[in-house]
């Protein structure tokens, strides 16, 4: 009689302890709702498109990774801990893109430096020498030719327009190290300016 | 402000990323320094140069329409996907609880091979005293009593007369005890009869329940033979007897 009592009793808790799981896994699958996702993501949209196309310097595959970046960022949208979420989205699309950019191997190789101060290209001289698009010419060409690391720097601050601290959560690197590759950045773009226009001046 | 410190922080200025102080003073500096000023010049031009020719690219039309359709797409697929996984596991564990259940319930109720033993040993104490079949061979000699056995068991049960002490011994015969022939040897003490029965065997699982309808049972272990004596005797006898038979 014991021994029956006792056995109910441990297939009762044996159930309790089933009603249990399938109650806790119905609160683990409350996820994040599209809606929610959309609201907080969409905003930055021409952001992401922006960084991209600046990373890759091609607008057709920037469509690409812009659309994996957003679907890898729904699915790790759990990470996110509130806020503007602009830095947080372009931190995926940056991973992104620089995994596209190791897929591809089009990333530039060549060192910083030479590529500044060695021969200017043929059509960017020509472009150059154009009155009125010269400057324009210049400048894209001069930040096209920054290694992508501080490429994204410069476009994240000067075009973005983003802070020190949002920089950083972007490019997941300290903010000591975001000032200084800006400041290099900055410094390579004035010498490559300034070597373009005296070209062009010729 | 000298120009060592402004320099350093004239791009942090320039970004606006200096508290009121610092901006003041590098402001003071800027105001008085022409070196300094130039190359704040310098900068801001720059900027005005990246900000007027760098083009901001704004995603082409339909892209937000592609991502808000795959982004739903893998939400359905996430979401008809996990339930599926979630009731299995949910399914594998309540089975496992229950199954775990039931298997500890079995253990507990489970009828141990030694509590089986006792059984046979007390029913066969109560039926050799209800008939006539006590002993096969009586007879108070061990040296009778143990050749007796030879061809009618597969072993020989080592038999002793304690007659000195108390127990004498009244004879001898086959029983049938854990689903084998054993050997059974039949022992007085004043007007009480002790039946041992003993065989070759391990030592079995389980303690079983030793006192029942007012008989006792004495059990041990030697040279892998197992004893098992019963009687009406009081448990301290019992186990005078069995020090002598372990002696």
């Amino acid at each position: 009689m014991r021994e029956k009592l006792r056995c109910i009793i441990i297939i009762t808790n044996g159930f309790a302890t089933g009603a249990w799981m399938v109650w806790s896994g119905g609160l683990m699958e409350a996820k994040p709702t599209v809606a929610l996702f959309e609201k907080t993501m969409l905003p930055h949209l021409d952001a992401a498109y922006n960084l991209a196309v600046w990373l890759t310097r091609n607008e057709h595959d920037a469509e690409d990774i812009v659309q994996e970046a957003y679907l890898r960022a729904f699915r790790f949208f759990d990470g996110f801990r509130g806020g503007d979420g602009r830095s947080w989205l372009l931190a995926v699309v940056r991973n992104t893109a620089l995994t596209w950019l190791r897929r591809e191997k089009t990333a530039p190789s060549v060192s910083f430096d030479e590529e500044m101060h060695g021969q200017v290209s043929q059509a960017a001289t020509v472009e150059a020498k154009l009155v009125g698009r010269a400057k324009f010419a210049v400048i894209r060409n001069c930040l096209d030719l920054l290694p992508v690391e501080f490429r994204e720097v410069v476009v994240m601050r000067e075009i973005e327009e983003m802070s020190y601290r949002e920089i950083a959560e972007a490019a997941s690197a300290p903010i000591g190290t975001v000032m200084s590759r800006l400041s290099r950045a900055r410094q390579s773009l004035q010498d490559c300016v300034a070597a373009r226009m005296k070209e062009a001046s010729k | 402000m000298t120009c060592i410190p402004a320099k350093s922080l004239l791009e942090s200025y320039v970004d606006d990323e200096l508290d009121a102080a610092q901006t003041a003073h590098v402001a003071e500096h800027l105001a008085t320094c022409a070196s300094c000023a130039a190359l704040h010049a310098q900068l801001l031009e720059l900027r005005a140069g990246i900000r007027a020719h760098a083009p901001y690219y704004n995603a082409p039309a339909g892209l937000r329409e592609r991502i808000q359709v795959s982004v739903r797409q893998a939400d359905r697929q996430a979401r008809r996907g996990a339930p599926f996984w979630r009731r299995m596991a949910m399914a594998a564990a309540i089975l496992l609880a229950v199954s775990a259940a039931w298997n500890i319930a079995l253990y507990r109720s489970r009828i141990s091979s030694a509590d089986l033993i006792a059984q046979d040993v007390f029913s066969s104490h109560v039926r050799s005293l209800m008939g006539a079949n006590l002993v096969d061979v009586p007879s108070s000699d061990q040296h009778t009593v143990k050749p007796w056995f030879n061809g009618k068991l597969d072993f020989s049960p080592d038999v002793r007369d304690f007659a000195a002490q108390g127990f004498p011994l009244i004879g001898g015969r086959i029983d049938y005890v854990g689903g084998r022939a054993v050997a059974a040897l039949v022992y007085q003490r004043r007007k009480h009869l002790i039946n041992v029965f003993t065989w070759p065997s391990a030592v079995p699982a389980g303690r079983p329940e030793l006192d029942r309808n007012g008989y006792h049972v004495v059990y041990w272990f030697t040279n892998g033979m197992s004893w098992w004596a019963v009687s009406d005797l009081n448990a301290g006898e019992m186990r005078q007897f069995e020090d002598l038979y372990r002696q």
